[in-house]
């Protein structure tokens, strides 16, 4: 691992509430991680793991009911929170840029693309409107989009969805950002398109050697992209460990029945293993580990108080059972 | 003894009336013929738009059909009367894919469950009724305490439950189940397709088992149909599909799914060719292995091995499961 490079992206102790009728809902409880630069982290969790919570606050995207309530977000050591408007301007879409799920409601359906492609441009960089548009045809080229100048000139109608996230991909790159987030980018999509689009976010990632903040519900998408994978539990994160070791070898309870309980694609089995339960609903508030409820090994300790993240060879682990590894 | 479902030659075009011009027209199904075998679980694999949900619509006889014939137990969905109708909901129920949508948000689990046989006039002794819908919801996994709760009250895997239990209220023969757990949670997903494995297995349910998830149809499904644009591309026993799939597009589709585990063959290529699109195979369009014969003939669905329809002129890969075999 490169752990000694310089992380460009820091998450420290991020803590964020929701307000609502109820009060105020924990929604993300203390997600720590560095992400070094060049490489793709996928953040894995179920719905109403914090997930995409997590993804709009990086660039204070938050829906107003929604508040951090401690912990900072660091770019290139800057916190981002104290930031001016202005100075984040320039952060977002020209250093860290995002990719969301559902492409065609991520357009502007009465704009040409080509005018929602030079407007990034435009509002970065100092160039002619001429430039910009040969510029937005470049690179749509480099997403695969055939014809680019002429499909400039077309409405988002005109696309396809996996057409769609092509242009939002292009749109995310536009200014060669260093941090680009995902968050379920291949969600709305076909799998055969699905293939395509990750093929072409790894392809564009290594070339530019572009840092990636992967999110994803789908674990066999995140074993295709990310070098580091982080699995999100109730706001938690339940373990974090190189993308390889994690899918051969989980060590959280969690992840481990996850792994089971998909079906397989290679063999015909008669039973699947199951997690026993559902996932907890958001500020459902419990002392102990928030996986205890569903976890086959859990015991006394477990629904008493919750395990630290325990560390060995490069991997957190936040379960009892890993404390003497540790 | 009738297949419980008999579908043959089905054409389904939805059009929109204008009042200058050309009515609007869209093919949705062309010429799909199928046969659901008794105690057996069928599934229908294709992405979005290839025509599953509008199949399983005709079939439950929520569209008509263009042409072609629909036979389910034996009877033929296009031309039945109301009061026929009926009759054939005892024998044929169906569970969608979103179970938020699909409850009342201001029915009890009771009301819910009580509803089919209240209209089909089954089980009215109080008692008998009360022990009926106890043992319904043992059965898909969900406690007697429950009845009289609300779905807002429920987890989506949970509500799924209620939907299947509603649909096994009449006891019927044939299961229609479109995506039902493509909107649950991951750890939860393996909680229903155990439950539906279970319940076909136990009541002899036939079942159509509509998924865009290739791992999820070979855990549950006995045969496989790959539909394409309206068409069934490929149609075989589920193992034998995925070990010699012969069509380039079940072939692309199956490279395409990404698998903790690997993918399951080496990623296929998709041409890109739209000056293909007006050849008369629908796929040449996309196929890496399309040649000139598939400019003019579109290849009718056809049993190239035992019980393994392909709708291809060209099977790239056949002489590979021959030396195989």
């Amino acid at each position: 691992m490169t752990c000694s490079s310089e992380p460009i992206l820091e998450v420290r102790n991020l803590h964020i509430d929701f307000t609502a009728e109820e009060g105020r809902l924990p929604v993300l409880c203390g997600l720590s991680y560095a992400l070094p630069k060049g490489r793709v982290l996928a953040v894995v969790g179920e719905s109403g793991s914090g997930k995409t919570v997590h993804a709009l606050s990086v660039l204070r995207l938050l829906p107003p009911n929604a508040h951090v309530s401690g912990g900072e977000i660091c770019y290139k050591g800057q916190n981002l929170a104290l930031l001016s408007e202005g100075e984040l301007r320039r952060i977002r879409g020209g250093k860290i840029s995002m990719i969301f799920q559902d492409p065609a409601a991520s357009l502007n359906p009465v704009l040409t693309i080509g005018q929602q492609l030079t407007e990034t441009l435009l509002a970065h960089r100092k160039m002619s409107k001429e430039e910009a548009r040969r510029q937005a045809a470049r690179l749509l080229e480099k997403v695969g989009i055939a014809g680019a100048a002429k499909r400039l000139e077309e409405y988002p109608f005109q696309f396809s969805g996996g057409m769609c996230q092509r242009v939002m991909i292009a749109m995310a790159l536009a200014l060669s950002p260093d941090v680009l987030i995902a968050d379920e980018p291949t969600t709305a999509l076909d799998v055969t398109v699905q293939a395509q689009i990750l093929r072409l976010i790894k392809q564009l990632q290594t070339e530019s050697g572009m840092s990636a903040v992967f999110i994803t519900h789908n674990l066999a998408v995140a074993a295709a992209v990310a070098d580091e994978v982080l699995v999100l539990y109730a706001g938690r994160c339940m373990e974090q460990a190189p993308a390889e070791q994690l899918f051969k070898n989980p060590l959280h309870p969690y992840t481990q029945g996850l792994l089971n309980s998909l079906a397989p694609l290679h063999q015909k089995v008669e039973k699947l293993p199951v997690i026993a339960g559902h996932p907890p609903v958001p500020g459902q508030a419990q002392a102990g580990c928030p996986f205890a409820p569903r976890c086959p090994f859990a015991s006394e300790k477990c629904r008493q108080s919750c395990p630290p993240l325990f560390e060995e060879n490069g991997r957190k682990t936040r379960c009892w059972l890993r404390e003497v590894h540790a | 003894m009738n297949a419980p479902v008999q579908i043959t030659h089905l054409y389904k075009t939805y059009t929109r009336r204008r009042w200058l011009g050309k009515n609007w027209e869209k093919p949705v199904l062309k010429d799909v013929s199928l046969t659901l075998e008794e105690n057996h679980v069928l599934g229908l694999v294709g992405e979005s738009g290839c025509g599953k949900s509008t199949l399983c619509k005709v079939l439950l006889g929520i569209e008509k059909p263009t042409s072609g014939q629909v036979l389910a137990d034996g009877k033929d969905v296009a031309v039945l009367s109301k009061s026929e109708f009926k009759k054939l909901r005892r024998v044929m129920q169906v569970v969608y894919q979103d179970p938020y949508s699909s409850l009342d948000p201001r029915m009890t689990v009771r009301q819910t469950l009580s509803e089919p046989l209240d209209i089909h006039g089954l089980k009215k002794e109080p008692r008998e009724r009360d022990a009926f819908l106890k043992d319904l919801l043992a059965a898909v996994g969900l406690s007697a305490t429950q009845l009289e709760r609300y779905p807002h009250e429920f987890s989506g895997g949970q509500r799924q439950r209620i939907c299947i239990a509603r649909a096994l209220a009449l006891d019927p023969k044939i299961l229609v189940a479109d995506e039902p757990v493509s909107a649950l949670d991951v750890s939860v997903q393996a909680q229903i397709l155990n439950l539906l494995k279970k319940i076909q297995t136990q009541r002899h349910l036939s079942m159509i088992f509509v998924t865009h998830d290739f791992a999820v149809a070979r855990f549950l499904c006995d045969d496989i149909a790959v539909m394409y644009q309206g068409r069934i591309v490929e149609r075989a026993p589920a193992e034998e599909l995925f070990l010699h799939p012969q069509h380039p597009y079940t072939r692309a589709l199956l490279a395409a799914v990404p698998s903790v585990q690997g993918p399951c063959l080496p990623p296929e290529e998709l041409a890109e060719a739209p000056g293909r699109t007006d050849w008369a195979c629908p796929f040449a369009a996309r196929c890496a292995y399309a040649q000139a014969s598939c400019k003019s003939n579109r290849f009718e669905l056809k049993e190239i091995f035992p019980r393994h329809a392909c709708a291809c002129g060209v099977l790239p890969f056949a002489t590979e499961k021959k030396k195989s075999a």
